[in-house]
Formats: C-alpha cells, structure tokens, sequence
C-alpha cells in the first residue's frame, strides 16, 4: 500500500507551493500563457468552422453551383494550378435553357456580375457588384428582404428587365443614411432603378465580397450594363427527386457537350464546405502547434524551478527520508508538486482563454470546445509529469546522510 | 569486550545488537576502515553515549545505528533479527518504526506547524488519519509545549524548536531514541533543560543513543561507549 496515501500527498505538495506563492505564479507563467494561446487559437478555428458551416446552411443543402474554370483539384481542394484561374469560360442563355429542358423538376437561376457606380440625390458610391439573377434566384438562396422591407423581384419585373433593385443591407445604408431606401431611386449607369427591396444582414465573409454589398436586379439589367449575354455563374436547385447528386451528373453530361472538362466545375455546398472546412482545420492545427511550442518552454520552466526547489530541500528531503520516507515516496511527492504546478497554470490558462475568446465573439465568431479545454489540460498535466521526472527522479536518490549534511 | 553494563541491563535481551561492524571507505586505490570491528548491543531502558573525537568513526557509526548506512561487513540485530542485508525501503519502513532521530540543526520543516512537524513521521506510517493530529498533540504536551502548536518553527526559541524535535523523535513510539549532538546549537541552559528532557524520558523507559564529542555531556548517560581510530576503547 502506498504511503504517504495519495490524498496526503498531494495536500503537502499543496502547502509546499503555497508557501511560494509568488514563485508558483511566475512558474505557472509559462504554462498560462501556452494554454491561452492554444484555447484562443483553437476557438477562433472552430468558431470559423461553425460560422461557415451555417453560412453554407442558409444556402441550402440542395443547391449545385456550376463555375466557369477547375474549381477543386483531384483531391478535393481547392485547385491552385494558375492556368485554372485564368479560364475565362463563361455560359451562354442557350446552355441555360439547355439545362431547363434536361432538368425540368430542377431551378436554373443564372447569375452575371458587373461592376457600376452608383448615385443618389444623397450620396454617391463606386465600385459596387451588381448582381444579375433571376425571379428564383432570391428565394431560393434565402435572399428575401424581411416583412416591411420590400420584396424579391417578381418573374414579370425579371422578364421585362424592369428598373428595379433589391439592395444588400450595407449598401443601403450607405446609399440613405437617413431614412429607408424602399421606394427611393438609385441611378446605376445612366438608368434610373426603383428600390423595391433591402435585405438583412447576412454578416461579412472575411475580407471577400459582401453580400450585404451587393445590388441585386434582373440579369437582364446586367446584360445591358455589360454589353454582352456572358453569364458568370449558374446556380441549381436541384429537385427532391433527383437528388443533388444525379442533378451534378445530369449537368456534367449537358455542358460536357460543348466544353472541355477542364474549363467548369460542378459542385454543391457540401463540397466546398469540406474543402473550406480542410483549410480551415489545416490552419487551426498549424497556429496550434505553434502555440504548443510555449508549453513546452513553459514546461522546462517548471523543470528549472523545480531543480532549485529540490536543491533548496535538500535538508527537507534528508530529514523525510531518515524519519521513514522510501525513495518513491519523494519521488511521487515531487512529481505531483510539478504536476499541481503546471496544472494550476493550465486551469489559469483555460479560464484566460475562455475570456479571450467571449472578448474575440463580440467581434469575430469563436468559440471554446470541450475538446480543446480537455487537450489543453491534458497537455499542461502531461508537461508537468514529463518535466517533473527528472527533478523528483533527483530528490527521490539523494542519500539521506549527505542531504541531512547539506548547508 | 562489552563495556560495563548498567544494572537494569543486564536481564533483557538487547533491542540493538552491533556485531563486528566493519565500513570501508574507498578512495582512489587507497582503502580506510572508519570502524574496525565495533560490537556492542544496546539494552532496553538504557540511556547510553557513544563519544569520540571528531574523525574517530563516531558519525559513521551514528548513521549505522541509525539504519541510515549498510556496513560494509558485521551483522547487525534489530530485537535478535538480522537487519544488515535490508534494502534502501526496507530500511525506510525499519527507521520509521523503530527509530527516533534528534539532530543538532533541529531539522523542522520551515512555515509548516509545530504539531504537524511532530507529525511528519505519521505520515510514512501505519497511523490512521484522525490519530495523527492527537498523537502529535499528545507528544507536544509532554515536552511542555501544546501551547506552541500553531506556531511555525521561526516563532520558537532554539530550545523550544529541539522540543519540538524530541516530540517528533517520540511521536511514533520509537525503540530507540538517537540524538546526534542535540545541544550542539543551543546556548547551555536550553542546552541543560534539554538533557532534562533527556531524563526524564529515560525514566520513563525509554532508550536513548547519544552521539556527542562533548565528554561532560556524554557522562549524563549511564553507559559511555567511547570509539576511537573506528574502534571502541
């Protein structure tokens, strides 16, 4: 049996490390600061995840994008070979009403861009993405301006190419500062459109395009500002029956027949979810490992000062051992005197973390797992066992005639 | 070849028996006996002194009395068993039954309580829990001490801090009583009331080893093992 009993010792390895409390402080320091940084890091990530993964949510499960150029590479990322960025394929309205004949339970919505300035008798703005669409496009993409806001164009107003725009929520903002867009007129190059709708705010996308920027009209308008019928982009939403599988199929065969099978990518959310989601763990577990690199020292910081503690001891640990402690007796007290050192540091770090990253949520989407509070203990416990071997491994041979002789 | 014995002595078994007790030293090629066939036994109820100049093998043999150190040859018996193949744990469990340890430095652990300095060697042993803190308590009354028992060692006098030592010497019932030099760092009526303490203890029934270089403290005991060269003379 053992003895001291473990819950002896570590009440001892307790009174120890309290009776330096500064030193404990600046002991754990190390190790406060590499969970910290791992709990931040680790949330930011997984923040990420979550907040990408419902921004492809409220896209809806069902939809197949279809996009000019190599998209994803053999392997299911994102493909980087240059010559595929600089495909300039674009679809033509016959490839549209191709796909409407082959896929008639399916939603064809074409999407086109184009780049205007816009005026108002307020303000002025450069630079904005006209988005071209159709009546389908908006509902079918969670892209309704809510109750009071006006109204998606209607299939009338998109066959006619009538001067009407649905606004992102920024870009309305930007355009009345003061008073609501809906009803108000917007001058876009040279044509006078009609506000019939502002959306909600959908969040930005991390430095890439807003949708809350975007101006929304018939793809008809686009064409018009454009000079040409190129479209972009087509977006499916593929029917219950089919499933969005066959659908993909269906569409490969359609546009196989007149492009190379390098010049489009066809592809549904889930797709380029886990594409982005790779990234995104890639990028996660490499900041993570650089932050473990501060345990690491934070734990040979433990290391030192324990070395020292056991040095300045010495008498303690002679006196221990000729009244009846065994060498693993010390060995085991000094370990968990190590193991409460970095453990303390990893539930300091564990809390600092969890502030960090309720501080960071205001602004950015993060958020703290289980796991990574487990791994981070986990790891501050490991690190306090594994540097504390050695000074306890020292403690735990000193002969006791020489300690009880130390000055 | 024993040295006399006292009268209370003689009709018991001995608690300690040291038989031709041999530790050598090397060093480099050269080899040196700090004790050179010491015997002696040591009887239940005595209050014995082991004296010598310094270098005359007196601290070795306090470290082999006090199972601290493995002769090199000898036997020595613990209550008639043979104790002198025990390994390092062995040894360890052995000290905290049987022995008591009073040193010149007090050795007490710093911002740690007197009654929990007393019940330090508890904590190797068998003694449950709840006993520990009663038993230290106990120890400390008989050195006249209960009301210290809060206090740390640094808000102790030096006489009160050995006191608190002898309570810790005492706490686990030990066979003998080993003091080495336990007046060497007191002025010398702390130093007297100690080896009052001594006395009393002895009166008591217990066995008491002390190791000094000091002849007017060694003549307190009732029995003067004198060693000199690592021999007893």
């Amino acid at each position: 049996m053992l003895k001291p009993s473990l819950d002896d010792l570590i009440k001892s390895s307790f009174r120890s490390i309290l009776k330096n409390k500064g030193r404990t402080a600046l002991t754990s320091l190390g190790i406060i600061i590499g969970v910290t940084s791992v709990i931040l890091l680790t949330s930011i990530g997984n923040g990420l995840q979550i907040y990408i993964n419902q921004q492809f949510e409220s896209l809806g499960a069902n939809t197949v994008f279809v996009a000019p150029g190599k998209v994803f590479n053999d392997k299911g990322g994102f493909s980087n070979s240059p010559s595929s960025r600089l495909v300039s394929t674009s679809f033509s309205l016959k490839d549209i009403n191709d796909l409407r004949r082959n896929l008639k339970n399916s939603i064809v919505s074409p999407n086109s861009q184009s780049t205007v300035d816009i005026s108002t008798s307020f303000a002025n703005k450069k630079g904005v993405t006209a988005f071209g669409s159709n009546y389908l496009y908006g509902p079918n993409n969670n892209l309704i301006p809510s109750a009071g806001n006006g109204r998606w164009y209607n299939k009338e107003e998109d066959d006619k190419k009538s001067n009407v725009a649905v606004l992102g929520y920024t870009l309305a903002n930007d355009l009345f500062p003061k008073s609501s867009a809906l009803g108000k007129k917007i001058i876009a190059k040279g044509k006078s459109l009609k506000v019939i709708g502002i959306l909600d705010k959908k969040g930005s996308s991390f430095g890439g395009p807003s949708f809350d920027d975007f101006l929304y009209i018939p793809i008809g308008l686009v064409f018009e500002f454009t000079g040409n019928e190129n479209i972009n982009a087509i977006n499916i939403k593929a029917s219950q029956q089919e499933g969005v599988e066959a659908t993909k199929a269906e569409v490969k065969k359609i546009l196989l027949k007149k492009y190379d099978k390098d010049a489009f990518s066809v592809f549904d959310s889930s797709q380029l979810l886990s594409s982005i989601n790779s990234i995104i763990s890639t990028l996660t577990i490499a900041l993570t490992g650089i932050a473990a690199i501060s345990l690491v020292v934070g734990g040979i910081g433990i290391m030192n000062i324990m070395l020292v503690t056991v040095t300045e001891r010495t008498r303690e640990i002679g006196l221990r051992k000729a009244i009846g402690a065994y060498p693993r007796a010390i060995l085991i007290q000094f370990l968990i005197e190590a193991v409460i050192l970095s453990s303390i540091g990893g539930l300091v770090g564990i809390c600092l973390g969890a502030l960090g990253t309720f501080a960071i949520s205001q602004f950015f989407p993060a958020q703290v797992t289980i796991g990574s509070i487990s791994l981070a203990f986990g790891v501050s416990f490991a690190v306090g066992v594994i540097f504390g071997v050695a000074p306890a491994r020292k403690a735990s041979q000193l002969s006791p005639i020489e300690a009880l002789r130390y000055e | 070849m024993t040295p006399s014995l006292s009268k209370n002595a003689k009709k018991k078994s001995p608690v300690l028996e040291l038989k031709n007790i041999v530790k050598t030293y090397t060093l480099g090629n050269s080899t040196f006996n700090a004790l050179d066939g010491v015997s002696f036994a040591i009887y239940p109820g005595e209050f014995v002194s082991i004296t010598g100049p310094s270098g005359s093998g007196k601290s070795t043999l306090m470290h082999i009395v006090g199972l601290l150190d493995n002769p090199t040859s000898g036997q020595i018996l613990l209550e008639g068993q043979d104790i002198s193949h025990f390994k390092e744990e062995a040894l360890a469990k052995t000290r905290n039954i049987t022995l008591g340890f009073v040193f010149q430095q007090f050795n007490l652990l710093a911002k740690t309580s007197a009654v929990e300095n007393v019940a330090l060697p508890l904590l190797y042993s068998d003694v449950p829990k709840n006993d520990r803190n009663k038993l230290a308590i106990e120890m400390l009354t008989k050195v006249g001490l209960a009301d210290k028992a809060p206090n740390t060692p640094a808000q102790l006098s030096g006489g009160q801090q050995q006191r608190v030592a002898i309570a810790r010497a005492l706490v686990n019932n030990p066979l003998i009583i080993l003091a080495d030099e336990p007046t060497g760092n007191l002025d010398s009526k702390s130093g007297s009331e100690i080896i009052k303490l001594f006395h009393e203890l002895h009166h008591e029934g217990r066995t008491i080893v002390l190791v000094t270089h000091d002849m007017e403290l060694a003549k307190q005991a009732e029995r003067i093992i004198v060693i000199r060269d690592g021999k007893i003379c």
